[in-house]
């Protein structure tokens, strides 16, 4: 037991400086944050870090932006606990610790090429953004590319502006909904479950992959939509949420039988997690 | 193979107190055995394993991962003296050995590692069991083994640096002494290897239905000893301390058999049930581990079913699987 490869400490975060902050919800923020000692992130579309607040502890956050967006990434953050409650309450300028990129990210390699239905449901636009803004930026890797989006109400859409440009993108076919709208708002768009926006797509099966990012509840109905399409486990995509304590394959909190969310996924192909219990 | 009184024995761990830090099974005045310093009680090398976890002496049960003082910077961490722990049974040596390559995986541990590196084990093994019964010798996962063969200890030395601990002493152990050692080797596996082999092939061949757990979820009072004792549980939470002008971060044990282990910050939680959590426990260390690593997780060491208060430790509910399913 002496020749046991250990580099820097695992579990030391790197210092990183917010530029903005905008809000996205009343219940989300968009971080937009730069490494202090100048290094981009390093990461690709679909991986995570592990936010580090001193006094809250750590939480995982998947990376919103590309990673061909140079200089700065960005973090999409619900308020849903103490350390992003914390965050929340940061502005420009503060400082918090980040480690990582961890996870496995978006096969690129596999998607090249491909019709990309890009899905996604509630807060996993954030993470299915990483992918979105990589095709704006790399046209030409992609064939056609097919964007749907779900929220619960209009006020709880994620990057309001962006979904605007990509429905008027000639590059993207985009599809928004929402399941309700609440008495006394305004809302001219298509108004019902994400489902709903599938049957009519044309697909060719075997030239589209989609991906899907959503709630726990979404992904049984929108791969049902898909396999009605006749499109495999093998063409499907998802991210899963886990509680990852440690980003790194060690604290246990994401297993999935024998795999590690943290490591093996969070991004997985359909056909590799859905015989597992409790994957979706 | 060396041979060592009990007198020698003492002799050669005393002079090891100047370099190593010294870890050991001592007596405590309950009469409680640990590992633990001979400051705190006398030499208790006979009785088999120690109750609690042994792995703790590289993974405890608090650990911290760093301090930061008022301006965020990380105060460095000092280096310690080398470990020489004695008293992993030969089943204790084989978890170890596990966790090892568990925490050098992927990214490597390096809380983990920061004292396990240098440390020297020295397994214990021979007529040493509870009311004299045999551990069968481990002929290997650590630095150098102390064999009790009734009267006095064989060393046998494994690693490069077992061997630099033991040079000064020659090899002396009389042959019928090294024959006892023999016969010992050749000890036939113990009849739960054959439950938790059968249960473990139950589980991965998906025939144990899901009642089965909610029985075991029903008896389970989630006390967590399980996970608490097992030397091959490694699963931890991260936490910060909060105190006037510093932070601390820290992992700490946890369980899975919480219902907040795996509770996420939207409400979603993948163990939601008493049944999910009891059979998480059982199939972690029965399919998906030797789904990922090879090798089932469990290495009878027995202190799940020694701890648990209703009878629900890996080996009991392993003999039910197989009684009740084949």
């Amino acid at each position: 037991m002496s020749d046991t490869p250990c580099q820097r400490s695992l579990y030391q975060p790197f210092d990183c400086e917010i530029i903005t902050v905008t809000d996205l919800t009343s219940a989300e923020k968009l971080f937009r944050v730069r490494r202090m000692d100048g290094l981009p992130l390093g990461h690709l579309p679909g991986q995570f870090v592990q936010v580090s607040l001193l006094g809250w502890g750590e939480a995982p956050i998947s990376v919103a932006s590309s990673p061909t967006r140079e200089g700065a990434f960005e973090l999409g953050v619900r308020n849903a606990g103490s350390l992003t409650s914390a965050m929340h309450l940061m502005q420009a300028g503060d400082t918090f610790g980040v480690r990582g990129p961890f996870g496995r990210s978006f096969d690129l390699q596999r998607l090249h090429g491909q019709d990309l239905l890009l899905i996604s449901g509630g807060c996993g636009l954030a993470p299915l953004r990483s992918l979105i803004q990589y095709c704006e930026d790399r046209p030409d890797e992609f064939d056609q590319i097919t964007v749907l989006y779900g929220a619960k109400s209009p006020g709880d859409r994620l990057f309001k502006d962006e979904l605007a440009a990509w429905e008027a993108s000639a590059r993207f076919a985009c599809s928004l909904t929402v399941d309700s709208v609440p008495g006394g708002d305004c809302f001219s768009g298509s108004v019902g479950l994400i489902t709903a926006l599938i049957p009519p797509l044309t697909i060719v099966p075997e030239n589209t992959v989609a991906v899907v990012i959503g709630p726990p509840a979404m992904y049984r109905a929108v791969i049902a939509e898909l396999k009605k399409k006749e499109l495999g486990p093998e063409r499907i995509v998802v991210s899963l949420e886990r509680q990852m304590r440690c980003g790194v394959g060690k604290c246990g909190h994401c297993t999935i039988e024998h795999l590690y969310c943290c490591q093996d996924g969070p991004v997985f192909w359909l056909d590799e997690i859905e015989h597992l219990r409790g994957a979706l | 193979m060396i041979k060592l009184t009990s007198d020698q024995l003492d002799q050669f761990i005393t002079s090891l107190a100047e370099m190593w830090e010294v870890r050991l099974p001592i007596l405590l005045s309950d009469g409680t055995r640990i590992i633990g310093s001979l400051k705190d009680g006398p030499l208790a090398l006979l009785g088999g394993a120690i109750l609690s976890k042994p792995t703790a002496a590289f993974f405890p049960q608090h650990g911290t991962v760093f301090i930061a003082t008022e301006d965020g910077v990380p105060e460095s961490t000092d280096s310690l003296q080398p470990i020489f722990i004695l008293g992993f049974t030969p089943r204790d040596l084989a978890c170890l050995r596990f966790i090892d390559r568990f925490f050098a995986d992927g990214f490597c541990d390096d809380l983990y590692f920061h004292q396990r590196k240098s440390a020297v084990v020295a397994g214990i093994s021979g007529y040493c069991g509870p009311y004299g019964s045999l551990l069968a010798p481990a002929g290997g996962d650590c630095d150098l083994e102390f064999f009790w063969e009734g009267s006095s200890w064989l060393v046998i030395p494994y690693s490069s640096a077992g061997k630099a601990l033991v040079a000064e002493f020659t090899d002396s152990a009389p042959p019928e002494a090294e024959n006892r050692y023999r016969q010992a080797v050749m000890t036939p596996p113990d009849e739960n290897e054959r439950f938790l082999r059968r249960a473990s092939e139950l589980l991965r061949g998906n025939s144990v239905p899901d009642s089965f757990w909610v029985e075991i979820g029903d008896r389970c009072i989630a006390c967590t000893g399980c996970n608490l004792a097992c030397p091959t549980c490694t699963c931890f939470g991260v936490q910060d301390w909060r105190s006037a002008k510093r932070v601390e971060r820290s992992r700490m044990w946890d369980s899975c058999q919480l219902d907040g282990f795996m509770r996420e910050a939207s409400g979603h939680n993948p163990l939601g049930s008493e049944a999910e959590r009891s059979r998480r426990r059982i199939h972690h260390k029965l399919a998906a581990d030797p789904e990922k690593w090879g090798e089932i997780s469990c290495f009878l060491c027995g202190r799940c079913d020694a701890v648990c208060p209703t009878g629900i430790g890996i080996i009991a509910v392993a003999r039910e699987l197989v009684t009740r399913f084949g």
